[in-house]
């Protein structure tokens, strides 16, 4: 079960490690996040409040991918069936920055 | 208690003594009782007087928030004992329900999570438009202050 949870994950274009989490604690883990439960806890955490968001009183949540940017990487971070899937994918947008 | 008005009656002894100076301004109110009105009336009048400063002063001193008091209103041994069963009680019950809450259960986003995932990463000119948009926000929040106009505590006093 495990292997059809990842394998998705596995392929995503440049892609340096993936997180799957349930309620329970991480499923699976790779690459840079392998065994890295501190960031699942963190992420667990940041998506739980981004759950609570609604639009002008909608009953779901406004929002299909929560990311969290950094300078070189990004967390890309989705829900489905009851799990947390998180992937670490490099940021290669490279656009000038307009002072 | 009373005696059928007579016009005997009003010239006795008793009334003489204590007949009012001034007019009695309870007359018309209180039901009168023949040889017994004049000298009720004086009293009644005098400690009706009283009864009310003293009613005017609890109603004062039950709205009034004295902040420079420091003791508080004595509050009987009892009264106190109860209050504090009373909320502990409160307390208990809702810490009962508090903890029977489950966790809200994690919504699904998406049924193709590897989908969403691989799409497009967001773009810089999107992530520096946002930015920009917050720092706007978190200056105009910060500019938000007090106007005070009058003085929040204030002596209360009887000129």
């Amino acid at each position: 079960m495990t292997t059809a949870l990842t394998q998705g994950l596995e392929r995503i274009p440049d892609q340096i490690g993936y997180l799957v989490i349930s309620e329970e604690g991480v499923l699976a883990s790779a690459g840079e996040l392998e065994n890295d439960e501190h960031t699942a806890g963190v992420i667990m955490q940041m998506v739980r409040t981004a759950c609570r968001f609604r639009l002008h009183g909608t009953a779901e949540p406004p929002f299909k991918r929560m990311s969290v940017m950094f300078e070189d990487y990004v967390y890309a971070v989705t829900i489905s069936g009851q799990k947390v899937f998180v992937v670490k994918r490099q940021n290669n947008q490279r656009e000038p920055v307009i002072v | 208690m009373g005696c059928c008005f007579s016009s005997d009656s009003e010239t006795s002894q008793q009334n003489e003594e204590v007949k009012p100076l001034i007019p009695d301004p309870n007359l018309n109110k209180i039901p009168t009782n023949g040889s017994d009105r004049n000298a009720d009336s004086l009293l009644s009048s005098r400690t009706d007087e009283q009864a009310l400063l003293t009613t005017i002063l609890q109603r004062t001193a039950l709205n009034i928030i004295d902040v420079s008091a420091v003791d508080s209103q004595g509050m009987e041994q009892h009264e106190y004992m109860d209050r504090a069963r009373q909320y502990s009680t409160k307390l208990e019950v809702l810490s009962r329900t508090l903890s029977q809450k489950k966790p809200v259960p994690l919504p699904s986003l998406s049924s193709q999570p590897h989908q969403v995932l691989a799409a497009d990463l967001v773009s810089n000119a999107d992530v520096q438009q946002v930015s920009k948009i917050a720092a706007y926000a978190y200056s105009a929040i910060s500019q938000i202050k007090v106007d005070a106009k009058e003085e929040l505590v204030v002596q209360f006093a009887i000129p």
